[in-house]
């Protein structure tokens, strides 16, 4: 009979300690990484799922303002939908004849409203010009033109494009 | 006084160690909380006046000598033009089917020169202009102009 070559080896010990110390170290290292990247945008937005912004070199600057997001089927105010769109298109009895949008500018002046009555109670509060539009990159521009216009018309006239960070 | 034993692990000793198990059970919680909800787009945002309303903002009480006007046109062509002290008009027509940002760029990078005071700019755009098209043209006369409004309302 043939002999085995290999000798058979000694069963090793099977308890293994895990190095519990320096995977307390990863984590910890990971949770601030996660932390820091956290906080590292301009603005708190967080488009609606479908709605792609277009990419460009944009300022640090860190502002808080009313938000307009404009996305595929209906344009938004901060996260509530205001008026619909078909095909990041208004609706042909919403405009005005100006072009402003009278369903946004509604919601725009109840906004305003809200801001100058918590500007009359406290005398440290200004009234904001600032409003971010946050729009999705294949909107056509008369969709824009009229989310301005209907902002321009309320108050609202310093705009803030917001737009991802190229390189 | 409380005098601990020999041996160091008596009851009333200092000298413990640290559960690292439950720490780790915590990191790992608060690491699956912060990635799911944390959003990893860095979004910033770009300056546009309102040409149109009129709130363009006056850091100088001299007017400008000369206002530049850019139109993004039908067919990718765009349009720079100048009016005020001087007037001209420039077509860019399309390249490759694309908008020629470059010779745009060329353009009123000759033009600032020319003018050195020419700090703002007014962008409009046909209706059926995208957004982002407009959004990269603003990107491409910011590098020369710093103040770029929208306009066309």
């Amino acid at each position: 009979m043939r002999k085995h070559k290999f000798k058979r080896r000694a069963p090793q010990n099977e308890e293994m300690s895990l190095q519990i110390t320096s995977m307390a170290d990863i984590f910890t290292i990971l949770l601030v990484f996660l932390l820091k990247s956290y906080a590292t945008g301009a603005v708190n937005v967080s488009p609606s799922a479908g709605t792609l912004l277009p990419e460009a070199q944009a300022g640090e600057t860190s502002v808080e303002a009313l938000k307009v997001e404009v996305s595929q089927g209906a344009v938004l105010v901060e996260g509530q939908p205001v008026a619909s769109l078909k095909e990041f298109r208004f609706e042909k009895g919403d405009l005005q004849a100006n072009g402003s949008s009278a369903s946004l500018g509604k919601a725009l002046e109840k906004e305003r409203q809200r801001q100058l009555l918590i500007a009359k109670a406290n005398s440290d509060v200004k009234v904001d010009p600032k409003i971010i539009v946050v729009s999705d990159q294949r909107a056509p521009y008369s969709t824009i033109k009229s989310v301005l216009a209907s902002a321009a018309l309320h108050g609202y006239t310093d705009f803030k494009l917001a737009v991802v960070k190229g390189e | 006084m409380m005098v601990s034993g020999d041996s160091g692990h008596g009851s009333g000793s200092q000298d413990f160690e640290l559960n690292l198990a439950s720490i780790i059970d915590c990191l790992t919680v608060l690491i699956t909380f912060v990635l799911a909800s944390a959003s990893f787009l860095s979004i910033g945002l770009l300056d546009a006046g309102v040409a149109a309303a009129g709130a363009t903002a006056a850091t100088d009480s001299k007017p400008p000598e000369v206002n530049l006007t850019v139109e993004l046109g039908k067919d990718h062509a765009m349009t720079v033009k100048i009016g005020g002290k001087s007037t001209s008009t420039t077509q860019i027509p399309a390249k490759a089917g694309a908008w020629d940002q470059e010779a745009l760029a060329q353009n009123i990078a000759t033009l600032k020169q020319k003018w050195p005071e020419l700090n703002a700019a007014v962008l409009t755009a046909g209706d059926a202009t995208e957004y982002r098209d407009v959004v990269k043209t603003m990107e491409t006369i910011r590098k020369t102009v710093p103040a770029v409004l929208l306009g066309g309302f």
